[in-house]
């Protein structure tokens, strides 16, 4: 028995360890990656879709470690304390950097000065999506059934607290009367409500919608991205219809508070070079994602940016777990 | 009728290529001994071995990835039997008779019993993926927060007419349960309940700890203070076959736990555990055995066995056909498919024929394997009852150290796990049974969400669950059941109280 256990270390490991010259000093061992979601999910995925070609760049082995838990606060709070010697990274992102800081007063990390943030990896926008029966292809259809219906309309998404539920707060607030919303434990059990009929409406993330809008088992209603998505360029914006929303979701790539500027930047031109690729654009693509290109001194901005433009919707929510 | 006998030609050509076979058996190997380590999942497993099947072709890769998948679900039988020690939530419910059957000298039996009803579910769980999928989907569709709320009331209510000692006792063990899965983020207001400003707990208590501690290691504690105990567990292996009498009561308890696995299966969210209780429920009211329950009956080890394999093979539909992942493996699942560059979804049948019919007749080809794998092997798991205690149980707690930290990389779950086990054995000896405690666990917080979002929908309306077809029957035949338990005992009551 013990012998299997064995053989997985070494499976895991030894996956990525191709022969390439090494920088002095760094990286010396293997980089541990922590997501901080269960595995399966979208973060977990593109940590997977990133790891890979970065672990044969720096000519080191990468082992994903999912520490999930709190809204991806008790991974994050990992990696803050965790020594800045550059083989500990976190996947950071919209929830835990972003959103989080605001939804829970007791969080034991300061999302931008406890952390050296290295390399936006992708930014994705959510998408209203309805099902067909109901009717609701426009904002504006959207808004007649809401003030029509006695209670309101209804919408799903994949838990309290995510991005994709403060955009409901915010277009409830737009529309002024708040939509009924309907958490549900992850984007799968949600959409399967709207695709049977028990919801009429979800704001999800587009990488998790976009199969479902290509199948036609959802339409798209609007956009949350500044402009209309590549991928989709029939489903018109918020802005298009008159709402001035904007949000989008992201992840990147940061470690502990201090890490050499020699290693946070090696990391950050490997990570853009790798988003650079063909094969990664395309995949990006087909997954709703947009691939990022900021420098790390950017990314670190980008966050404090974040911080700052969630605190007040977060109030508004309601939404504040203590 | 005959396109789906071309398409299953076709799939059995993918999944019999050497590669592929391969691949599976691969996967079946690594599955049953991750199943049979305490703790260590199929999750887990999965994400680890991830990494490697990014150089195979996509068919192969999912068909190896399915093989860990029920091979783990195999696996966990043996140590649910052997030792006590169920590893899923689906394997809570072997323990209770299997572990019984193994302390009677019947651990072969119980084994054997578990691999044939796996077999046979497995075999039926795949053509009903292959010939009816899309069907079923508009079944799992079709039910509504209301209905599913009604299902599990009817599980409650069932669980307590399950006790097997004072049925006070074992209504407060569903009550505490149910408490104990509402610690964490109320999936509503994101408010947090009984988390103490502990992190960890804010995504509620971990199902293995529990199951794991109140089960296997308050066990093996247990065990450590009867010496006769544990060498009445060494000595009586017996024969490793069943007997006549034995296959002619577990044939119908695998039937019937296959009509309910499928079934169960497709629901998304849960459903593969729901079939494990609710064959168990089902054996112990329905079937001839009934009266052994508690001591070792082989119906509760066949149904059950039977259903969460079906399940298992059921729960493949929604993500074929809807492209939605309905557990944390199939999670993984569109994850793999994805970094090959495939979209799970709707289409996926008529995109990737090879992909959908090969993965279809490798379900099937890699249960034949288990049975292989697994038949021969009961001898030699038996045998492991012959290790000495001594050396046996420090073995068996540093599996399970090591389950349970790699459920979330973190000790923590290991202190919860110590914690558990303490009041396992404090249960233990005040005679509270722990397997109504984990039944409200696990079914607690589902329907607490169920119902909330089913009062959310209807704006505070309770006439939603009578209006509803299927929350109607549910709660019909919950109302019967209750009555049906409470008049004999009703009447004995009256019937003492007419003596004095």
């Amino acid at each position: 028995m013990s012998n299997v256990v064995a053989r997985r270390g070494v499976l895991a490991t030894s996956v990525f360890a191709p022969h390439v010259l090494r920088a002095q000093g760094w990286p010396s061992q293997t980089i541990r990656l922590v997501v901080p979601y269960a595995p399966g999910g979208t973060t977990d995925l593109m940590a997977r879709l990133v790891s890979q070609p970065l672990a044969e760049r720096l000519g080191v082995a990468i082992t994903i470690e999912n520490r999930p838990g709190a809204g991806a606060t008790v991974g994050s709070l990992a990696v803050a304390q965790a020594a800045p010697d550059g083989h500990t990274l976190l996947m950071s992102n919209i929830a835990s950097h972003g959103i989080g800081p605001s939804l829970y007063p007791n969080i034991r990390y300061d999302a931008v000065r406890d952390f050296s943030h290295i390399a936006l990896i992708t930014e994705n926008p959510s998408v209203f999506v309805a099902n067909p029966r109901a009717g609701i292809t426009s904002l504006a259809e959207l808004a007649q059934r809401h003030r029509a219906s006695s209670g309101g309309l209804d919408m799903a998404t994949s838990g309290a607290g995510s991005s994709n539920h403060m955009l409901v707060v915010l277009m409830g607030r737009a529309l002024g009367r708040d939509i009924n919303h309907i958490p549900f434990r992850g984007a799968g059990p949600a959409m399967t409500a709207v695709i049977a009929g028990q919801v009429p409406l979800m704001s999800d993330s587009l990488p998790s919608a976009a199969s479902h809008l290509r199948a036609g088992s959802v339409v798209g209603v609007a956009m949350s991205s500044a402009q209309r998505h590549p991928a989709f360029p029939a489903i018109p914006t918020f802005r298009e219809q008159g709402h001035d929303i904007v949000g989008t979701g992201w992840f990147g790539l940061s470690g502990p508070a201090g890490m050499a500027a020699s290693v946070v930047d090696h990391i950050n031109r490997e990570v853009r070079a790798i988003l650079a690729t063909a094969e990664q654009q395309a995949r990006f693509a087909e997954l709703g994602g947009t691939p990022g290109r900021l420098s790390a001194a950017e990314y670190t901005d980008y966050v404090r940016r974040e911080v700052e433009y969630w605190a007040p919707v977060v109030r508004a929510s309601g939404a504040q777990p203590d | 009728m005959e396109l789906l006998l071309t398409n299953l030609a076709h799939g059995f050509g993918v999944a019999l290529s050497f590669q592929n076979l391969t691949f599976a058996l691969l996967g079946a190997l690594i599955g049953t001994a991750i199943g049979v380590l305490p703790g260590i999942g199929p999750v887990a497993t999965i994400s680890l071995l991830l990494p490697i099947t990014f150089g195979l072709p996509a068919t192969t890769a999912i068909i190896m990835l399915a093989g860990i998948f029920y091979g783990a679900q195999y696996g966990g039988s043996t140590t649910a039997i052997l030792l006590n020690l169920p590893g899923e939530v689906s394997s809570v419910v072997t323990t209770l008779e299997g572990y019984k059957m193994a302390r009677n000298g019947r651990a072969g039996a119980a084994l054997a019993t578990a691999a044939i009803g796996s077999f046979f579910a497995g075999t039926v769980g795949t053509v009903l993926v292959a010939a009816s999928g899309p069907l079923l989907t508009q079944v799992a569709l079709s039910f509504g927060p209301a209905d599913y709320f009604s299902l599990m009331l009817l599980g409650l209510i069932i669980a307590s007419v399950l006790a097997q000692g004072s049925v006070v006792k074992a209504i407060g063990m569903v009550v505490f349960g149910v408490a104990l899965g509402l610690v964490g983020t109320d999936v509503q207001t994101g408010q947090q309940r009984f988390t103490f400003g502990i992190p960890e707990l804010s995504d509620g208590i971990g199902f293995v700890p529990v199951a794991m501690g109140m089960f296997g290691i308050a066990e093996i504690v247990l065990n450590l203070e009867r010496p006769e105990a544990r060498s009445v567990l060494t000595n009586k292996v017996g024969s490793l076959w069943l007997t006549k009498e034995e296959f002619r009561r577990a044939t119908p308890a695998v039937l019937r736990g296959t009509v309910v696995g499928s079934f169960l299966g497709i629901l998304p969210g849960g459903g593969a555990s729901l079939a494990a209780f609710g064959s168990y429920m089902m054996e112990r009211k329905m079937s001839k055995g009934r009266d052994q329950f508690g001591s070792g009956a082989i119906e509760g080890v066949a149904g059950p066995e039977a259903a969460n394999n079906a399940a298992a093979q059921t729960s493949f539909i929604p993500l074929l056909t809807l492209g939605i992942p309905s557990n944390a493996v199939m999670a993984l699942m569109v994850g793999a498919l994805i970094i090959q560059g495939i979209q799970p979804g709707p289409r996926m049948v008529e995109a990737q024929p090879d992909l959908f019919w090969g993965l279809i007749a490798s379900m099937w080809v890699g249960n034949l394997m288990l049975l292989v794998i697994n038949l021969p092997m009961i001898g030699m798991w038996v045998k492991l009852l012959q290790v000495p205690y001594k050396y046996l149980y420090p073995a068996i707690l540093v599996f399970c150290s090591i389950g349970v930290y790699s459920l979330n990389n973190n000790v923590f779950d290991v202190y919860m796990t110590v914690l558990f086990s303490v009041f396992g054995y404090m249960c233990n000896k005040l005679r509270l049974e722990a397997a109504p405690l984990l039944i409200g666990f696990v079914l607690g917080p589902m329907m607490e969400e169920h119902l909330r979002r089913a009062m959310l929908l209807s704006r505070g309306d309770v006439m939603v669950f009578l209006q509803r077809p299927i929350s109607a029957t549910m709660l019909a035949i919950g109302f019967i059941a209750l009555a049906l338990m409470l008049l004999p005992s009703l009447r004995k009551g009256k019937d003492k109280a007419l003596a004095e």
